[in-house]
């Protein structure tokens, strides 16, 4: 079942093995009940110590590795919209367009996303834990696609910085579009944002919030497959 | 306060035992089966229950070495 031909998996099996380890040394503990000498101390430091620490530090970098995809997203419904249409071959969406390439390739949520607080360090842990909790408390049984829950919103407004860091501003084909110009200034200084322009339905057109009904919008001739894309 | 007895210092490391193991089998449920349910759980809940047990476990050796229970009717338990 485990193969080990990443460092993920090799995380992983770590993980495994020193649970595995602490697990047997507590199971001893239980079933013999020694006195607390020493040893006894030293070897319950690593069991519920030095074994259990090992474990919970391999786990987190691996179980970080994992929520970066795009299939974990996925993994509640209520995310559907978002994820089947960044995977869709004809979608013209700004997250279908960037998920297209293989720089963002399965992590392409966290590469448009890595403020989202689901995503790394420790504050993660709670946040998780909270959504978790909306999830099941208020989007549970709102249908395949969420449709019955409240609009989806984001935490905190999105930052240019985070388009910033691939589209630097500087390129002059970037600076020639009319409204980059006119606004150039403003932009940098973050009080005109990428998204006050590019946004909406053009970055998650199936989304509930922007317009959309979840699934994949009718094809007409003005949204028709680019050619070349995979025919329906 | 309450006192301190050999019997306290082995029920808080009994406690810790127990409460590390329920967090060991989270972690090795969500490396064996990684949801995003099991997984979150994990990596929050059962982190932090084996985090307070190693707190509970240090704390026992604490008063254990600081000899609390020494001289009480039940230091023979030990
Ligand atoms: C091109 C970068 C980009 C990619 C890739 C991307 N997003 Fe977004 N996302 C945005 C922007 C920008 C907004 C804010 C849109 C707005 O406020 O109008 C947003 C908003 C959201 C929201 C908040 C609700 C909403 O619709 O405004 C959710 C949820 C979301 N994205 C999920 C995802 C998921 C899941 C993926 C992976 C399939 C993803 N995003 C991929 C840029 C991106
Ligand atoms: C990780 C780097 C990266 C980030 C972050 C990023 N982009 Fe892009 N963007 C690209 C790349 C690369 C392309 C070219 C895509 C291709 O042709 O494969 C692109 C293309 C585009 C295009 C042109 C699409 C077209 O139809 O040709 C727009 C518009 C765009 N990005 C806007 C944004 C906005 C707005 C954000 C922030 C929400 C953003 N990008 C975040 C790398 C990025
Ligand atoms: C005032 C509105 C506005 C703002 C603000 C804005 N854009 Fe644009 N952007 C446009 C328009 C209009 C176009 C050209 C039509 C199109 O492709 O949608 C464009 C085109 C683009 C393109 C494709 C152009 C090319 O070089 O091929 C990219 C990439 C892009 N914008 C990124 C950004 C980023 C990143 C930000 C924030 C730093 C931003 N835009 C802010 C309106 C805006």
């Amino acid at each position: 079942m485990l193969k080990i031909d990443s460092t993920e998996q090799l995380l992983r099996v770590a993980a495994l093995v020193s649970a595995v380890i602490a697990v047997l040394i507590l199971i001893w503990y239980l079933l013999v009940r020694p006195p607390l000498g020493r040893s006894t101390k030293i070897v319950l430091l690593f069991g519920l110590g030095v074994m259990p620490l090992a474990t919970s530090l391999a786990g987190n970098i691996s179980g970080f590795e994992y929520t970066l995809q795009r299939s974990f997203c996925g993994s509640c419904h209520v995310m559907l919209p978002y994820t089947q249409d960044a995977a869709d071959p004809t979608s013209h969406s700004l997250a279908a367009i960037h998920s297209r390439n293989r720089a963002f390739g399965e992590e392409s949520c966290y590469t448009c996303h890595a403020d989202y607080q689901m995503f790394g360090t420790m504050t993660t842990k709670l946040n998780g834990l909270r959504h978790l909790y909306y999830y099941i408390t208020e989007y549970a049984n709102t249908g395949p696609y969420g449709e019955g829950g409240k609009p989806i919103h984001m935490y905190k407004p999105f930052q240019n910085a985070m388009c910033t860091r691939c589209h630097s501003t500087e390129a002059p084909r970037w600076g020639k579009v009319d409204d980059h110009a006119a606004a150039l200034d403003d932009i940098r200084k973050g009080d005109t944002k990428c998204i006050d322009c590019h946004s909406g339905e053009v970055i998650h057109p199936r989304a509930f919030a922007h317009g959309g009904n979840g699934r994949a919008p009718a094809r007409t001739a003005s949204n028709a497959a680019p050619a070349g894309a995979a025919k329906e | 306060m309450f006192s301190v007895t050999k019997i306290t210092i082995r029920r808080l490391v009994l406690i810790s035992t127990i409460t590390t193991l329920a967090s060991l089998a989270l972690m090795i449920a969500s490396i064996l089966a990684p949801g995003p349910l099991l997984l979150v759980v994990a990596m929050s809940l059962g982190q932090f229950f084996g985090t307070a047990s190693l707190v509970l476990y240090l704390l026992a050796i604490v008063l254990d070495l600081q000899g609390y229970g020494e001289h009480d009717e039940f230091g023979s338990l030990d």
